[in-house]
């Protein structure tokens, strides 16, 4: 018999973050998540209530002050500094809101930065930047500069990016917070087949109902604690009525969400 | 608030920015003030030091002051380059273009004045250690006491005040209202990667290639003919050679996947192609600048190596004394008690020198017993003439007015009607004091030779103890017998120096301000790109970048900036420094080496250095 804590891709275990300072301030308390493989989770909550700090904490770019964080079972915070580095371009994908992307590399070239840390053989990284260009439809702006393309070509780019290496856990810290709604779609869409097609395992932090309207499954925090969780049904028309909901229920900052567009 | 109240807060509130720029400054106000000092020193400028002196001392200010002027225009421009963005968001809030202009040149007048006065203050602090140092350099004797540099402090607060004044106005004058986009985009590169024009690239090729050709062939006056044009041509090719020699490599390289694609080399020399127009300029800037310093150094000290080693070989030992008059008794007494009186010992060996006519000039001929005699005291070896025999031995080196006459057929016939035939194997020796060659023959052929065309005594003294007194003892010496006569080769070198020390020193210090400037400029370039690192570094490092991975990008690519233009300094120096070599005639090897090691020495230090803050300031980052 397989119990839930096997099929766990991710354990979030208490964890708390209190930011050193002049002020110490908590920006996280008690936390506990779990996400099981190939589920697509999203986390949403009013500006300043966590979220990014909690993604960052899983993301391994910071460390949780106590409490702990699984990925596939193991702890990476007890990883050394340069093991950690490894680990998180070899198992984990980042999308970021600001796309990150290096300028002065063309999209194929920015598509292919992680793999060449790791000194994969040229004729590979050619292929795999084809296939995921193709399967992400960005074929024809691989030669490009990212200065050349739109914000919504850069955030698939990006999302190419984060696949390129299969990773088993895909992280997005408001990908969509930068485009406009057509591309928004076109994102979002492109994450959910990645999901289902690869059962890539993914968390998404959003303040966007229509974004999250995407996921399994979505966490709600307010004031760095647990609020409460919401699961898709088979529409995703009525999870995004439920998503709108739970919203206005939990209140905080007005102007985060944008008014309802359906 | 009023406007000037913002200017003064902008500066004093952007404390971080404005510190590079500030103490660049200072610095250069430093090393003008400290020269000034010395230039001003009343010892250096009564009558101790010759109006040549002093007139050197005020073109070298002058080199200092316009080369000064280059440096903070430089410094300022670049300064404000990395300000873009902040003007672009000031336009946007409304601020005219004549206001922007009125605030930098209020700010870089306000930096300009603490800037001269820091420069002075801190001049002032390190004043007596300078001092100390010219005194050591300059062999002066009376010493170099410090003094309130009044005139010094004058001329460095006028000139600097003067000269920020006309660059601050002169920068926002040209201050361009580049379109608003551009300046609020800053630094992102939205300009595309340059391109190389390949006529340009070849021509660069062929300029740099046609120059060194030039310089190493030319011989003798030739250089002094060809120098001008030769500099012209390797400018301008160095020029290109950093525009476009080096963009069309980096292009090559990018095109090579299995090269671009490996591991690390992608973040470098993605970054490296879009930069390098800007680096370019500096480049060129630095090697050039590095290529004057060095040769200047070079030349100087290759200089003094020629006078004074010319004058160590020729004179083996510690003194001597040559002369045909009858005084001579009289001054070997002396100079025999001098040696004594000083405590020192030395041996001494003494003879008559002959001189006959032979092959168009006068010629010594001695006996074996003379020659061995001299030639152990200065460590030769002994030879043994077999009767009916001439040794030949060559002075020294043959030499651009002189090559050994290799003809052995000529003979000399002795009084008894024997000849004596030349020995084919040719020794060296400088145990006898002859322009290029003497002959030795047998004791008793000697005595069969006739009268000689000339006579002169010589003597040989070879101090073995108290020899640090040699230069003390020289002096008394020469006070009483005529230098004409009487030759010491530690108080001539000792002269030398004395006489060359000045401009060593002055040539030293415009050296070292050239080395250092042209290190500042490096240490600019990369400022300007900090910002645009840090948020790259952050971005890669999100993906997973070890800190060795990032490390030894961050090495490779402050390696690049720091050796890529010292290289081609280097170069260029050995270049021009073979080429004065061939003027001179004289072999400048050991000194280029010396001078060469010891600028890339402390390129390499201060490359550890900036290295080691750079990766510190990207780390804060990530
Ligand atoms: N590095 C930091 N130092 C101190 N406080 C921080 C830091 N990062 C975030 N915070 C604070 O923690 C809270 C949560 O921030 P964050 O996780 O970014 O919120 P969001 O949900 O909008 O992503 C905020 O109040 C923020 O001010
Ligand atoms: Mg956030």
């Amino acid at each position: 018999m397989i119990s839930k804590g096997d099929l766990a891709m991710l354990q979030v275990k208490q964890v708390s973050k209190v930011y050193e300072g002049k002020l110490a301030y908590r920006a996280l308390t008690d936390i506990n998540l779990t996400i099981d493989t190939g589920e697509f989770v999203g986390i949403m909550g009013p500006s300043g209530s966590g979220k990014t700090t909690l993604l960052n904490m899983i993301a391994t770019i910071d460390e949780p002050t106590t409490g702990e964080v699984l990925i596939n079972g193991n702890n990476p915070h007890r990883l050394r500094k340069d093991d950690l580095a490894k680990f998180r371009r070899n198992e984990l994908g980042f999308v970021f809101q600001e796309f990150n992307l290096l300028h002065t590399l063309t999209v194929e070239e920015n598509i292919v930065l992680p793999l060449t840390l790791d000194g994969t053989k040229v004729k590979i990284m050619k292929q795999k930047a084809k296939q995921i260009a193709e399967k992400l439809g960005i074929t024809d702006i691989m030669k490009k500069h990212t200065y050349e393309i739109s914000g919504g070509q850069a955030q698939r780019a990006a999302v190419a990016r984060a696949m390129i290496h299969s990773p088993k856990l895909l992280l997005a810290d408001e990908p969509t917070g930068n485009l406009d709604s057509k591309s928004s779609k076109d994102v979002m869409g492109m994450l959910e087949s990645i999901n289902k097609n690869d059962h890539t395992t993914m968390m998404l932090v959003t303040h966007d109902p229509q974004a999250a309207s995407y996921c399994d499954r979505v966490v709600f925090i307010r004031d760095g604690k647990f609020y409460s969780e919401i699961h898709r049904g088979d529409s995703r028309q009525t999870f995004f009525q439920k998503i709108i909901d739970t919203l206005s229920l939990l209140g905080g900052d007005d102007h985060d969400f944008p008014s309802v567009r359906v | 608030m009023t406007f000037r109240q913002f200017a003064f807060k902008n500066v004093t509130r952007n404390k971080r920015l404005y510190a590079a720029y500030f103490l660049s400054s200072m610095f250069t106000v430093m090393v003008f003030f400290t020269f000034a000092i010395f230039a001003y020193h009343p010892a250096l400028t009564g009558d101790e030091m010759d109006s040549y002196v002093t007139q050197g001392m005020n073109i070298s200010g002058g080199i200092i002051y316009v080369f000064s002027f280059f440096f903070i225009l430089y410094s300022m421009s670049s300064f404000l380059q990395s300000r873009k963005k902040e003007f672009g968001l000031l336009i946007i809030q409304g601020m005219t273009i004549k206001q922007i202009r009125l605030m930098v040149f209020l700010e870089n007048m306000l930096i300009g004045f603490f800037a001269t006065v820091g420069g002075i203050l801190l001049g002032l602090v390190f004043a007596k250690g300078i001092l100390m140092v010219a005194e050591n350099v300059l062999v002066i004797e009376n010493k170099l006491n410090f003094y309130i540099p009044m005139e010094a402090i004058i001329l460095s607060f006028v000139s600097f005040i003067i000269l920020f004044f006309v660059i601050s106005l002169f920068v926002s004058y040209v201050l361009r209202s580049k379109k608003l986009t551009e300046l609020i985009r800053g630094d992102k590169q939205s300009k595309g990667e340059p391109k190389a024009n390949i006529w340009l690239t070849i021509l660069a090729v062929i300029l740099i290639g046609g120059g060194y050709t030039v310089a190493l062939l030319v011989r003798g006056v030739g250089v002094f003919i060809a120098m001008l044009p030769v500099i012209i041509v390797v400018s301008i090719g160095t020029y290109l050679f950093f525009t476009q020699l080096s963009v069309f490599i980096i292009r090559q390289l990018k095109k090579r996947d299995t090269f671009y694609w490996k591991k690390t080399n992608m973040i470098l020399f993605s970054d490296l192609s879009f930069r390098m127009k800007d680096n370019a300029r500096t480049f060129f800037m630095v090697a050039m600048v590095s290529t004057v310093a060095f040769s200047a150094i070079g030349t100087l000290y290759g200089f003094q190596t020629f006078l004074t080693e010319g004058i160590k070989l020729v004179n083996p030992n510690t003194f001597t004394y040559q002369a045909d008059d009858s005084k001579r008794t009289e001054d070997i007494d002396f100079i025999t008690s001098t040696i004594k009186d000083e405590n020192m010992e030395a041996d001494q060996e003494e003879m008559v020198l002959r001189y006959y006519p032979l092959e168009d000039k006068n010629v010594i001929i001695a006996k074996e017993s003379d020659y061995n005699r001299f030639a152990e005291l200065i460590g030769d070896d002994k030879i043994e003439v077999g009767e009916g025999n001439i040794r030949v031995i060559k002075f020294g080196d043959e030499g651009l007015l002189y090559t050994m006459d290799t003809d052995t057929s000529e003979v000399i016939t002795l009084t008894s009607g024997e000849t004596l035939k030349k020995n084919e194997t040719i020794i060296e020796s400088k145990a006898l004091p002859a322009m290029y060659h003497y002959y030795v023959v047998s004791d008793r052929d000697y005595e069969k030779l006739g009268d000689p065309e000339d006579e002169r005594y010589f003597s040989a003294w070879q101090v073995t103890q108290g020899k640090e007194r040699v230069i003390g003892a020289a002096e008394k010496i020469t006070e009483k017998v005529s230098p004409y006569y009487f030759t010491s080769v530690d108080l001539n070198v000792y002269e030398i120096n004395k006489g060359y020390a000045p401009i060593m020193f002055v040539g030293l210090f415009i050296g070292i301000v050239f080395f250092v400037s042209a290190g500042s400029f490096l240490y600019f370039r990369l400022y300007t790109d900090l910002d645009t690192d840090k948020r790259k570094f952050h971005a890669i490092s999100k993906m997973g970048l070890t800190s060795k991975e990032l490390k030894k990008v961050l090495s490779r690519q402050t390696a690049i900036l720091f050796f890529t233009p010292l290289i081609v300094a280097l170069i260029h120096g050995a270049i021009a420094l073979n080429a004065l070599a061939n003027m001179f005639n004289y072999n400048l090897a050991k000194e280029s080496i010396i001078v060469l090691s010891v600028f890339s020495g402390i390129q390499i230090i201060y490359y550890v250095i900036v290295r080691f803050f750079y990766t510190k300031q990207i780390k804060q980052v990530l």
